[in-house]
């Protein structure tokens, strides 16, 4: 028997699947293009260090700034205004930040200004955004006592009190531990963000991670300082095994955990527990075996579980981010904490300009400070005036587990378990 | 007290590393009446050519310096043939040449950016051995940057004393106008000690890179303690830059054990102004192998 089918139902059969298609696409997130952007461009004018002791960090801002300027003006711009970013040199220089953001604002009268990267800069930074009353948006401020602009807008969530949030966390983790360690070593860099954490501010009895650990019940076995430039990490591997520590907290930036780690591994010595505050987490990885079981603080990793549940949105970012990450030179290519923290400032000054509906600086300032922004990588943040904008702690630890970073910390974000026992 | 033993020993064999970046230094600055600041960039030129001929190739990080040792030898040939022809003074060719260092730093942020640059571990058999003798560990990078330090300085210092070229170099060094009086070409002879002066560098470079992560502002982080070295060993004394090398090493481990790290600097750069100010020419003489 043939089924005939009335070419009246036919024609209604193709209109329907028409309409199911167009709802499927819909519900997927694939929305229709966004109107394209139109009229003069929104200038917003930053440095970044490119070159000098911050650069190979600062090119990550880059890669990450460049990210979301393309991403804004595919999906409409601003205020239906296409984004332009004037992006200057610092070359690491504060007194050179200065200058630029002057330049940027008096003489280019770009329309908003994005913070420069690392605290020497942010605070250099800061001072001129309050002359001409704008809107600074940073993602790399961790000496919250020299920040207390009323309009800037940190988004590194540490909190108020990186000093106090940070260990309140790393020592609440360990102690969930099967066997938390007892003996614990601190080796801290004397340059500001990382001897603030260990020590807390400058004239105060506040303290920080060390008196933390004390009043905590570890015994601190070693409490050792070294400038921001080492010449012979082997003198300080040989204090650390001296001490006998089965946790070592290093304070430390950049490359000073990879160096650590490898004298010590000289030594044929690797503690049971690791931790670095801000590592270049790429070199680290490149260690191999020697750095497996090392932990650090994070705001986001793009691991896979996570990121997936996060959907198309924020899994399109971590792609195009590692684009432009290879475009612009970077081995390492993950978005992780410094390119989190920079997308999550580009979009607290998109949604401050969108929520004033205005590029009028204390409007955007006022809204944000009443509403906080809804951020893709790092959740909700309400900008506290009270405390200088600074929000509520959001301290994740992370990893290096099977040569890739995990969040292991807290448990109701962590994609896997803290491994006890380096290496 | 094993504490002190073994970060004298990280110290001692530091110091090699220091000494090595600082023969070539010392030799054009004694001989050649050049303070070469684009010394530090041939060394981290080298050591970056270092890491991406062994991330690339696959091959021993050591044997890059089949590439990078002509390569600067080359380098610093030509750069002495600009400070000859435009007859260069001693103070000029520190304009001159922080001018290049300058360049040659932009040079490789444009071509490997500003992020780390790291042999990984699976591709470096060096990085993270050690030989040991008990419990005291010498490391394996150190070591073979100190031996090379010695190796160089005595070879140097055989020529400088037993070559014609040698004799000539120094006469030179003394009275330039006499020795051309008796036959001596500055010229070749100043291009060829820049040469050597530059594969020292080149040495140096590669030593750098299968000891530790690059990043384009490391060469300024060498400048300092380099320069000490180089004047407290006497400028032109190549022996003396590996002993002032190998002491600088020993104080600034031996501070950081005693009192702590963040001192070290402090007591080691205390010591060079205390030698400029009793040994104007060093501590161990200018020249003083020659």
């Amino acid at each position: 028997m043939k089924l005939r089918v009335p070419r009246r139902n036919t024609r209604a059969v193709v209109a329907m699947a028409f309409v199911l298609v167009g709802l499927a696409v819909a519900g997927s997130g694939a929305s229709a293009p966004k109107q394209a952007p139109s009229g003069d461009p929104i200038v917003i004018g930053s440095t970044l260090s490119l070159t000098g002791s911050f650069g190979a960090t600062g090119v990550i801002h880059k890669a990450a700034g460049e990210t979301f300027v393309r991403w804004i003006n595919a999906n409409g711009g601003l205020l239906g205004r296409p984004v332009e970013w004037k992006l200057l040199n610092d070359e690491s220089d504060p007194a050179k930040v200065t200058a630029l953001y002057e330049r940027l604002i008096s003489q280019d009268r770009v329309d908003l200004i994005m913070g420069p990267y690392a605290t020497p800069n942010i605070v250099a930074a800061q001072s001129v955004a309050e002359r001409h009353g704008y809107v600074l948006p940073n993602h790399t401020a961790v000496l919250t006592y020299a920040l207390t602009y009323g309009c800037q807008f940190p988004t590194w969530s540490a909190g108020g009190k990186p000093n106090l949030s940070v260990p309140q966390t790393v020592f609440r983790m360990l102690k969930t531990q099967g066997t938390p360690p007892k003996r614990v070593a601190f080796v801290t860099n004397t340059g500001g963000s990382t001897n603030f954490i260990s020590y807390g501010p400058p004239s105060s009895n506040e303290g920080g991670a060390v008196d933390w650990a004390r009043k905590q019940g570890f015994d601190v076995v070693l409490d050792l300082k070294y400038p921001p430039t080492v010449s012979d990490w082997g003198s300080i591997a040989a204090q650390v095994r001296a001490a006998r520590p089965d946790f070592v907290w290093n304070s430390g930036l950049a490359l000073d955990p990879v160096n650590l780690i490898q004298a010590m591994e000289q030594l044929n010595y690797r503690p049971k527990q690791f931790l670095t505050l801000f590592p270049a987490p790429g070199p680290l990885l490149g260690l191999g075996d020697a750095a497996e079981g090392v932990l650090s603080l994070t705001l986001f990793e793009p691991n896979g579980k996570l990121l997936k549940k996060m959907g198309t949105k924020a899994q399109t970012i971590v792609r195009q981010f590692a684009q432009s990450a290879a475009a612009n030179g970077l081995g390492y290519r993950v978005f992780d904490s410094q390119a989190t923290a920079s997308w999550t400032a580009w979009e607290t000054l998109a949604a401050g300009v969108r929520g004033a509906r205005s590029l009028d600086n204390d409007q955007v300032c006022e809204y944000l400070q009443e509403n906080g922004v809804d951020t893709t990588f790092v959740g909700k943040l309400r900008f506290n005036p009270a405390l200088h904008n600074f929000s509520r702690p959001r301290n994740l630890v992370k990893q290096i587990q099977e040569r890739r970073w995990k969040v292991v910390w807290p448990p109701a974000l962590r994609v896997t378990k803290v491994q006890e026992t380096a290496g | 007290m094993n504490t002190y033993v073994q970060a004298g020993v990280s110290g001692v064999m530091t110091g090699g590393l220091y000494a090595v970046m600082a023969l070539g230094l010392s030799l054009t600055w004694g001989l050649l009446k050049v303070i070469n600041l684009a010394h530090f960039a041939l060394i981290l030129g080298s050591a970056y050519v270092t890491y991406q001929v062994t991330t690339s190739t696959g091959a021993d990080p050591l044997l890059s310096a089949l590439i990078v040792v002509p390569g600067m030898f080359v380098v610093g040939v030509a750069i002495q043939w600009v400070i000859d022809r435009f007859q260069v003074d001693e103070f000029n060719s520190l304009l001159l040449s922080f001018g290049l260092f300058i360049i040659a730093i932009q040079l490789i942020n444009n071509i490997w950016s500003a992020d780390f640059r790291q042999i990984e571990a699976a591709e470096n058999p060096y990085a993270t051995r050690a030989l040991f003798v008990g419990d005291i560990a010498f490391p394996v990078p150190q070591l073979i940057a100190l031996g090379t330090a010695l190796v160089l300085a005595v070879v140097t210092y055989y020529v400088l004393r037993h070559t014609y070229f040698g004799r000539a170099l120094r006469a030179l060094a003394y009275d330039r106008e006499i020795a051309g009086a008796y036959g001596v070409d500055h010229r070749r002879i100043g291009m060829l000690t820049a040469g050597l002066a530059a594969a020292m560098a080149a040495v140096a470079g590669v030593l750098i890179g299968i000891n530790q992560a690059v990043f384009p502002e490391l060469a300024s982080e060498w400048v300092g303690i380099v320069f000490t070295v180089v004047i407290l060993g006497g400028v032109g004394n190549l022996p003396g830059a590996v002993a002032a090398g190998i002491l600088i090493g020993l104080v600034y481990s031996q501070v950081s054990v005693a009192w702590e790290p963040l001192g070290a600097p402090l007591v080691v750069f205390l010591l060079l102004i205390l030698a400029l100010l009793f040994r104007p020419s060093g501590l161990f003489g200018r020249l003083g192998g020659s």
